[in-house]
């Protein structure tokens, strides 16, 4: 509606977005974890009124992240484009990196290090080693 | 070198164990009217995370494609007892875990 309040809301949120925040609460963990492991309620509810069965319900539900959903292959609402260079992005496995906390590509965080803070994993830090023994021989 | 897991809250914690048991919730009520039965509902509730689900051979969705990669790894990674990041199964028990390079067999590797 009124252009500078917008204006000030994009500053605030660009400050906030730049403050590191570690220290998250327990609720914002909370529905994290639940986004990122996925969470399945299925539930089948009868009701019938003097012994005959009036209504039958069968719930399948899955609650994800558009990236948990992705990979485990959940359908999405009809009409969405799966084209698009989020997806494709969606689809690359990822993993948590132990220090800094970004999400980066697993084969990389694995085999490499963290592209973000540089941690390094024992299995790259175990094919460095084998690597300089290899030049200095 | 050891990497410890972030101290885990409360909550979190509450929810990490109801999404990997798996939660179940099994009710039937029963309403009489005089000596007629009169309403009766019966509801028989899941809830639990995908991999949990998978284990169990709970029902997904129509339309929910089970073959992709991360349905393969639910059953053959496993997380590390150190560090909980997931491997492989078999080379977290032959090499150790290729994250934090626990092993037990130290002396090997």
């Amino acid at each position: 509606m009124d252009g500078t309040t917008d204006q000030m809301r994009g500053k605030t949120m660009e400050s906030t977005t730049l403050t590191p925040e570690k220290d998250s609460s327990g609720l914002a963990d909370a529905i994290d974890r639940i986004l990122d492991k996925g969470l399945v309620i299925n539930a089948d509810i009868t009701i019938d009124v003097g012994g005959v069965e009036l209504l039958g319900i069968k719930i399948r539900a899955a609650l994800a992240s558009f990236e948990t959903a992705a990979k485990y292959g959940l359908e999405f609402p009809f009409g969405t484009n799966l084209e698009t260079a989020a997806w494709k992005e969606a689809m690359i496995e990822k993993e948590e990196c132990p220090q800094c906390g970004k999400r980066v590509d697993r084969e990389e965080l694995l085999n490499i290090a963290c592209p973000w803070c540089g941690w390094e994993s024992a299995k790259a830090k175990k094919r460095k080693k084998v690597g300089v023994r290899a030049e200095v021989q | 070198m050891v990497i410890l897991r972030p101290e885990e809250t409360g909550l979190k914690q509450l929810l990490e164990r109801i999404l990997d048991k798996g939660m179940t919730i099994d009710t039937s009520v029963r309403i009489d009217l005089g000596s007629l039965d009169f309403l009766g509902a019966k509801a028989r509730i899941i809830l639990a995370s995908f991999k949990t689900a998978e284990k169990v051979g709970l029902d997904f969705p129509e339309g929910t494609n089970l073959n992709t990669p991360a349905w393969q790894n639910l059953t053959t990674n496993q997380p590390c007892p150190v560090c909980g990041m997931e491997s492989r199964s078999k080379d977290l028990k032959e090499e150790g875990c290729p994250w934090c390079g626990w092993n037990y067999r130290p002396d090997e590797g």
